[in-house]
Formats: structure tokens, C-alpha cells, sequence
């Protein structure tokens, strides 16, 4: 007994036919046993039987397109049959299994975790919108108004929901289950990665007078969209995870490159730097106080850069 | 806001002036009225109009006015109507037209960019001109003194206006006439003559938003260039004159206000920088009376020097300010009493002109920063922030923004800014500045 399986071009098994009889014939023409719907394909095309030895040996009956195995390049009038590796007529590719081919274990299911991953993902919710109105708060100067909190929030709920949504119908796609609460869980987490790093960017700003975190704040939120979209990706198909990580690096870098020129651009047609110089309670200084003289003495040396500046300016200005 | 007479839209409008009625004649003359038509009928052929023309094209871009004063061709204008030329030679030339129609070249000869004066050369010889008034010359007018002032006003054909002299403006860096009278776009350059037809100052600016407030330069300026003209008969680089000028005037301004140094007001607990030079206005400022109720009190000075200066139609620099702001919170807790001192203390360098003709890109330099002895000085936050100007070698365009770090619910920002200033000179400046931001006992 022998069971043909017809694949798709992905794959997956579009019809499979179970034959009785010792031997079987593959062809477009009504006198094979599986009838094979492509024109690449001869009307008498494969003949699979069991030889002497009693191996599955499928065998090209003179077609004019020929027989290949999976992959190959060249054409073979013989091919012993091992059950994994489809055989390509024409277009089509097919697969012959004897009934003792054997199958994958049976996999374990993994224990029912109940509500804990929901409430995960509500607790980090909560914490991310919290530390998002938190700092509505701390930075409201003008008479609160319940909008200012209410507004920001809905969006940031429903653009959360809506990025989760997209990539679970990717998963339910290209993998079958929709996954939301695993896609919930990487956006929820990358939020909350957001806000911390913005945190950290404009404490550093103040307090250690480091202002780099917060002008190149552009890479990090960039670096942590793609580590989300990566493990959207993961979640989608685990399959080519090398591929997918190359594809999601190679955007993010190009979206970094990009945002640094514009942002050079600007700074050339402006002359003014895109940044706000924040101040923070007295109490948040990390670093002890400069004295006046050493103070000066860093101002004095930034006439060195301005005069280069100049001297770089000229050859445009001796043009007019 | 004074407004150069010429710069009104984009075309500058010179002032073709009338010429002034010299000699006893028009004093003679019957009735009242006679002084201002004696003057004006005597006045055209010493008159000019100054074009500047697109050289390619021809066509004139601005006009204004000038005046002859000597007999071989050499006519008094404004700097502001002739600048183009004297930055742009290639692409701009002049031309004058006289009362009769007839034009002919003009070469600039030189250029007096304080206080805003041109010397230039025609080719008309043995053309009657005008003298200043040398009793002017030494300060003899009398406040209430008739003015005459000529001039072509938008274009419109010669003018003669009645004013009054006023004497000097007060609180100005540079030396000008307050002369009460209708001067207008176009008049720029054009004289302003007693009743004797000697002239006592050349028609310059306007204020806008003021009725008949107009200014006049000192015709002692305009006798010194002359005089300088005829000594150095070659002309020189203008545009490396104008720099020369412009740093050698900004040198000055800076020492003048070293010299004339700060004296400390008492803004809440803090002791602020305030100038004693005489060129500043100064104005108080309060949110006290807002709607609605503001979150935070502040209590502001802003004091501002009289001192800009032309130097491109689209460059004015040499304005200094001073500023105070002492921030009390009302309710806000710590953290928004930050932001709101963010808001008010970021470091705005504001240029005279556009960025990328004029200026350098602007470098940043902010820390903590204590004066000593510390019982006396809060500590502070400091921004620095500075841009080169790209042809005046030497001068900068400064901001000092300075925030007490003493307390969590109130403070002191305390502003600086400086244009056109030389480097070591705005160090001085501001260290001087942040030292006198003191506490008071």
C-alpha cells in the first residue's frame, strides 16, 4: 500500500491519495491511478512500484520535462523513494509514503498557566500608562485639565491595541494562531522600555550634564521598535530567525542613518540645536559644582570650535 | 522700534533732497512762510537722488537721497543707502539723479557705518553745494530751533518739511538729532538746514509707532568724513572697512559698558546685575494680574540698549539686553516648578539677520557652576551659548543664561545677551555678570 501526497509550493499536503495495489502510475492522462492537473506534466508520467529489494523506486516513463529530485538540477529516470524529500514532475511536487513511514512523537502540551500571563500583561499596562501620567503631571504648568491626562491615555491604549491586533493577524496569517497576549506582552514591554529610557535620557541631561542620552534619543527608541518588530517576527514564524534579524537590523540602520542626516541638515539650515535644555529639582545634581574660573576656562575653549566653524564657512561666503 | 527711513518695504527709498536756500536772501524775504520757500527754491542743484541699480539689469533696486558739499563732486548720504554697494560691488552700482533730470555715475567713496554716513564722488563739477552750520558743529542750536529737512519722500517728487531740533536723543549710545518732524521713506541722506540754509544734521531714521519722532545724524559725522575722504583719496576695501569699523565700534561699546559697570538691585532674596550706562531702557514686568491665575509669580526686569546698528538691510546687530526673572511657585510642586523655569530659561541666541548668510552655527556649553565666596553666591545652573559671525572676524553673538540651584520652589533667571561682541570681552562681561547674582543678607 502506498499513500501520494500532492504538495503545494509551500508545502503543506494539498490532496493525498491512498493506493491499494502494489504500483502506481502519475500522469495527466484518465489511465493513471493519480491524476496530476499540470500541463509540464506527460500523460504517462511516474510509475512508482517496490523493487527486488523491496525499496519504493519511482521511475520516469519517458516524459519530456522529466523527473527531479527535491531541489536538484538534473533529471533522473530513477529515484529511490525515501519519503521525505518530495519528487518534482512538471510543477508539482509529490511525496510517496510507504504505511510503515514513521511519524514525529507526539509532542507534550504544556501545563494551562490560567490568568497569569493576562494579569502580567495588565500589571505592565498599568505601570506603563502610570509612569506615562505620572510625568503629564510633573511637567504641568498650566491649570490641569482632566484632557490632558484622558486623551494621551486613550491614544497610547488604542495604538497599543491596534500594533498588537496587526501583528496577531500576521501570526494568524502566516502561523495559524493568532498569539494576541504574546503580542501584547512584546509591546507592553517595549513601552515600558520607552518610558524608562526617556527617564534616563533627561535625568542624565541634568543631573550628570551629560545631554548625549537625550540628543541621541532618536537611536534608542529606534533600537527598541526593532528589538519589538524582531520578536513580533519570532512570534509570527520561527522559522529564518537569521534572515528576519537581518532584515529588522538592516531597516534600523537605515532609519538611523537617515534620521542623523536630516537632523545634520537641520542643524546646518538652522544653526540651532534641536534640543530643549531641561532643568530638574536643585536636589537631582549628581555632580558637584564647577568653580567659576574652570568654568570660564571650558567657555574660553569653545572660541577654538566657533573659529573653525568660521574658517569652514568662508570658501562658501567667497563665492557672493 | 527705529526704522531706518530707507528700509521701509524692500526697495530702499532714498531721500532726493531739496537743496537749502543759502545767504541772507530768504531770511529778507517778506512773511513767514518766506524762510522755508527761500531755502527750497535755492535748494535742487545741490540736491541729489541716489539709485542703486542691479548692475546687469540697470534698474533701480532703492533710493534715496544725498547732498553736494564741495565743488568738486563729492555728495553726503546715508550708509544704508548705498550698502548694498559697498558689500555687493559686483552686483550693485550707483547712479544719482539731479533736480534737472541730468544723472551720472557715483563712486563710494568711503563709509561711516556707526553712525550710519557715506561719502561718494560724481561727476559734476562746479555744481553749487552746502556748508554745515559750524555753530551746529559745537552744540549752539537752542531746543525749539526751526529745522528744515528736504528730502523725496516715497518717491513722490522734492519735499520740504518744517521740524523742530530737540536736541540729542537721550539714552542713545550713538549720537542722534531728535528732529520733530514728518520724515518719511525716501528722505534717508537728504539734509536737514537751519534758517540760513547751513546744514545741521542728515535726515537717518523714524520711530515707528511714534507721531513726527524722527532723528537726524550730527553734521559734525558727516564734516568728519569729508575731511577723512579728502585725505585718503583711494578707495578702499569696503567690505574689510565695514568689518574694521564694525569691530573697532563693537570693541568700544563693550569697554564703554565695562566701564560703565553694574550696580546690584534687589530682585526678591537675590541681588541682580543691573547697568548703569545711560544708553538702556529698562522696563519691570509682572504676571501678577494674569487669567488665569498664574501657577507661579514672576517679577521680571528687562533692560535693553539703544544700540543697534545697520550694517546689511538685513543685519542689524550691537543690541545688548539684560534680564531678570525671579519665579516664586504658587502650587506648583518641585518638578513643575522645573519645567517652568525650563521654559524660561532656554538659551535663545537671536541673530540680527538670517542664519546662514551671517552667522556661524551655535555652540553650547552648560554646567553647575558656584561663585565664591559660596555664603554670598547661589549656586547656579549655567548655559553658554555663542555664534561666530562669518565675515566680522572676531565678534560673536552671546547668551549667559544663569538659574539659582538653591531652591527647590523659587529662583532667579538671570539673562545676558551680547551681539557682536568680542570673545574675551563677553567672558569678562559674564563672569562679571554671574558674580554680581548674589544673595542678599
Amino acid at each position: 500500500m502506498i499513500w501520494v501526497e500532492i504538495l503545494s509550493r509551500h508545502r503543506d499536503i494539498t490532496a493525498r491519495v491512498r493506493i491499494a495495489s502494489p504500483e502506481v502510475r502519475i500522469g495527466r492522462g484518465y489511465d493513471n491511478d493519480v491524476i496530476v492537473d499540470d500541463p509540464y506534466v506527460a500523460a504517462r508520467h511516474l510509475r512508482v512500484f517496490r523493487d527486488e529489494a523491496g525499496q519504493l523506486v519511482a521511475e520516469d516513463m519517458g516524459s519530456v520535462n522529466g523527473t527531479f529530485l527535491d531541489g536538484g538540477k538534473s533529471r533522473l529516470a530513477r529515484i529511490i523513494v525515501d519519503g521525505t524529500k518530495p519528487i518534482r514532475i512538471g510543477q508539482t511536487d509529490l511525496r510517496f509514503r510507504a504505511i510503515n513511514h514513521e511519524v514525529e512523537r507526539e509532542r507534550v502540551a504544556r501545563p494551562e498557566r490560567g490568568m497569569l500571563p493576562f494579569l502580567g500583561a495588565a500589571a505592565l499596562g498599568c505601570v506603563t500608562l502610570g509612569i506615562y501620567m505620572l510625568k503629564v503631571w510633573l511637567t504641568q504648568t498650566s491649570e490641569p485639565r482632566v484632557s490632558t491626562y484622558l486623551t494621551p491615555s486613550l491614544t497610547i491604549i488604542a495604538t497599543v491595541l491596534v500594533w498588537a491586533g496587526l501583528w496577531a493577524l500576521l501570526s494568524r496569517i502566516f502561523s495559524g494562531r493568532s498569539r494576541f497576549l504574546r503580542h501584547l506582552l512584546i509591546v507592553l514591554v517595549g513601552a515600558f522600555a520607552l518610558s524608562l529610557y526617556s527617564e534616563f535620557a533627561q535625568v542624565s541631561a541634568f543631573a550628570w550634564t551629560w545631554p548625549t542620552a537625550s540628543t541621541y534619543q532618536y537611536v534608542a527608541i529606534w533600537s527598541i521598535l526593532a528589538a519589538m518588530c524582531f520578536f513580533h517576527l519570532r512570534e509570527v514564524g520561527p522559522a529564518r530567525l537569521w534572515l528576519k534579524g537581518a532584515i529588522v537590523t538592516t531597516v534600523l540602520v537605515t532609519v538611523i542613518a537617515a534620521q542623523t542626516l536630516q537632523q545634520s541638515e537641520a542643524f546646518s539650515d538652522s544653526g540651532r540645536q534641536n534640543t530643549t535644555r531641561l532643568l530638574m529639582p536643585p536636589s537631582f545634581r549628581a555632580v558637584p559644582f564647577r568653580d567659576e574660573n574652570a568654568f570660564f576656562g571650558d567657555i574660553a575653549g569653545l572660541k577654538a570650535k566657533l573659529d573653525r566653524d568660521r574658517s569652514q564657512a568662508r570658501p562658501v561666503e567667497a563665492g557672493r | 522700534m527705529i526704522v531706518s527711513i530707507s528700509s521701509v518695504a524692500r526697495a530702499l527709498r532714498l531721500i532726493l533732497t531739496i537743496g537749502a536756500l543759502i545767504g541772507g536772501s530768504a531770511l529778507a524775504a517778506p512773511g513767514p512762510a518766506s524762510v522755508a520757500e527761500g531755502i527750497y527754491a535755492s535748494a535742487p542743484p545741490r540736491l541729489l537722488q541716489i539709485r542703486t541699480l542691479v548692475a546687469d539689469a540697470g534698474r533701480q533696486i532703492s533710493i534715496g537721497s544725498g547732498f553736494l558739499v564741495s565743488a568738486d563732486g563729492l555728495a553726503i548720504t546715508n550708509y544704508h543707502v548705498v550698502s548694498q554697494v559697498a558689500l555687493e560691488p559686483k552686483t550693485y552700482r550707483l547712479e544719482y539723479v539731479a533736480a534737472d533730470g541730468s544723472h551720472g555715475d557715483v563712486s563710494l567713496l568711503g563709509v561711516d557705518l556707526p553712525n550710519d554716513l557715506a561719502i561718494v564722488r560724481l561727476d559734476k563739477h562746479d555744481a553749487p553745494f552746502f556748508t554745515f552750520d559750524k555753530s551746529a558743529m559745537e552744540g549752539g542750536l537752542l531746543k525749539g530751533e526751526r529745522l528744515y529737512s528736504m528730502g523725496n519722500p516715497l518717491d513722490l517728487g522734492f519735499t520740504i518739511i518744517e521740524g523742530t531740533y530737540n536736541g540729542l536723543v537721550e539714552h542713545s549710545y550713538n549720537d542722534r538729532v531728535h528732529f520733530s518732524g514728518a520724515l518719511n521713506p525716501g528722505m534717508s541722506g537728504g539734509p536737514t538746514v537751519n534758517g540760513e540754509g547751513l546744514v545741521v544734521g542728515i535726515n537717518v531714521a523714524t520711530r515707528r509707532g511714534g507721531q513726527l519722532v524722527s532723528f537726524l545724524v550730527p553734521a559734525r559725522f558727516a564734516a568728519t568724513l569729508l575731511q577723512s575722504a579728502r585725505e585718503h583719496e583711494t578707495a578702499p576695501d569696503l567690505r574689510a572697512e565695514i568689518a574694521r569699523q564694525l569691530t573697532a565700534w563693537g570693541a568700544a561699546l563693550y569697554k564703554s559698558l565695562g566701564e560703565e559697570g553694574f550696580r546690584s538691585t534687589v530682585l526678591g532674596p537675590y541681588r541682580t546685575p543691573e547697568t548703569i550706562a545711560p544708553w538702556f531702557n529698562c522696563w519691570a514686568n509682572t504676571n501678577a494680574g494674569a487669567t488665569p491665575k498664574p501657577r507661579a509669580n514672576i517679577n521680571s526686569t528687562n533692560c535693553s540698549s539703544d544700540t543697534g546698528l545697520f550694517v546689511a538691510s538685513d543685519l542689524n546687530t550691537g543690541a545688548i539686553q539684560i534680564n531678570h526673572s525671579y519665579v516664586k511657585t504658587v502650587d506648583l510642586n518641585q518638578f513643575q516648578f522645573a519645567t517652568y523655569l525650563t521654559q524660561l530659561s532656554q538659551p535663545r541666541l537671536v541673530g540680527g539677520g538670517p542664519f546662514r548668510k551671517w552667522y556661524t552655527p551655535e555652540r553650547c556649553h552648560e554646567d553647575f557652576v558656584s561663585a565664591a565666596p559660596v555664603q554670598d553666591h547661589p549656586p547656579l545652573r549655567v548655559i553658554w551659548c555663542a555664534q561666530a559671525y562669518r565675515e566680522f572676524e572676531g565678534l560673536y553673538d552671546v547668551a549667559l543664561i544663569a538659574v539659582t540651584q538653591d531652591h527647590s520652589s523659587e529662583g532667579l533667571v538671570s539673562r545676558l545677551s551680547l551681539q557682536a561682541v568680542g570673545y574675551v570681552d563677553a567672558i569678562a562681561l559674564g563672569k562679571r555678570f554671574l558674580e554680581a547674582v548674589q544673595i542678599t543678607k
